[in-house]
């Protein structure tokens, strides 16, 4: 048993249910940005002193310290990408309701608001609007 | 059944959504305009010239000034007809000529005798003519897939002819992009319990609405978004 699949696994369902659950909490983008701050102390300390991750790797049942950076890696990569593509999502439906919004009022601009009688309209006026 | 003399239907707009289908598409509103006065198509960033089609068979035009499929063309002809206040049937209509403009009077009709909140066209109780055998079982299985995402049971899911009444057009808020809309409309109707009957519709595909139609590997991509629209809805 490698102890480093417990954390792993619980890692990436958290990942997952956070995400999911929580996309618009300040939390989780105060919470992405402390993972960046530790992600570069990480990096440092790596670059300083090599055996530091290999320590860590050996506690937790990896081979290799570079083994290590490369799982915490694809957690990292699977946060960025779900993050990028709940902001896509968002930017695309304001820019839908953008554009719809300025598509209805074009309309009206040129042709008056619907149901008021326009000339192509078959019949006599509607009195229901002024 | 031919009705006699066509009734005013002004408190009707039968939404039109439109994607280059120049070729017909005017043809198509004139039909609908013998009978419902208001129709309102929506120019989805078409490239030929279907705004000027639109434009010439009298139907009020709204124009996205980029494509943006065909749920937000929806939406976007809801929320136009909804600035009419005399607006109380809402109808979504195809612009390739499948649909029958006898099917929405019919519709219309029972919907004014009832106080069911939104009727959907429904191929198999109706008929349907020039649709293949691996079709045919592709939308038995959407039925299957919207009973257990919405909980809703249909006999024909994702059929476009749909009419509703001014209370759900205000609640619908279609956010999906693109035809994954059926879906999406079904969903609504689940969150807020509206009440809703099938109504039997004839279709006729013709190789024009074949070639315009959608290929069916794309039931893949609208399963997808059903299920992350799904999970991500409300929070």
């Amino acid at each position: 048993m490698q102890w480093i699949k417990i954390p792993l696994v619980l890692a990436a369902i958290l990942i997952l249910v956070i995400v999911f659950r929580n996309r618009q909490r300040v939390e989780l983008r105060a919470g992405s940005r402390l993972l960046v701050v530790a992600m570069a102390a990480i990096a440092v300390v790596s670059i300083i002193d090599p055996d530091i991750p290999q320590a860590f790797a050996n506690l937790l049942g990896v081979a290799r310290g570079t083994d290590l950076l490369l799982y915490l890696l694809i957690v990292v990569f699977v946060l960025t990408t779900l993050g990028l593509y709940f902001r896509l999502r968002d930017t695309d439906q304001h820019l839908r309701r953008l554009v719809r919004s300025i598509a209805i009022d074009e309309a009206i601009r040129q042709d008056g608001p619907p149901g008021a009688p326009s000339g192509a309209a078959p019949g006599e006026t509607d009195p229901r609007t002024s | 059944m031919e009705p006699g003399p066509p009734r005013r239907n002004e408190d009707v707009w039968v939404i039109v959504p439109c994607y280059n289908e120049a070729p017909v598409v005017r043809g198509v509103i004139e039909t609908v305009r013998r009978h419902f006065p208001n129709v309102v198509a929506v120019d989805d960033g078409s490239r030929d010239n279907s705004a000027a089609e639109i434009q010439a068979s009298g139907a009020r035009l709204v124009q996205h000034p980029v494509n943006m499929g065909a749920g937000a063309a929806y939406q976007t002809g809801v929320d136009f007809a909804l600035r009419d206040p005399g607006a109380e049937f809402f109808v979504t209509f195809d612009a390739d000529g499948q649909h029958r403009v006898e099917d929405v009077i019919a519709m219309v009709n029972h919907l004014r005798g009832v106080d069911t909140e939104v009727l959907i066209g429904s191929r198999f109780l109706g008929s349907v003519e020039g649709m293949s055998t691996s079709r045919r079982t592709l939308l038995k299985a959407a039925v299957v897939f919207e009973r257990m995402t919405s909980g809703i049971t249909l006999t024909d899911a994702h059929q476009g002819l749909r009419v509703f009444r001014r209370s759900f057009a205000r609640i619908l808020d279609l956010q999906s992009h693109d035809m994954s809309w059926a879906s999406e409309f079904l969903t609504r109707m689940a969150e807020h319990k509206t009440t809703y009957e099938e109504f039997p519709v004839h279709v006729e595909y013709t190789d024009y609405s074949r070639s315009k139609g959608q290929r069916s590997i794309n039931s893949v991509n609208i399963g997808m978004d059903v299920l992350i629209n799904k999970l991500l809805r409300g929070r």
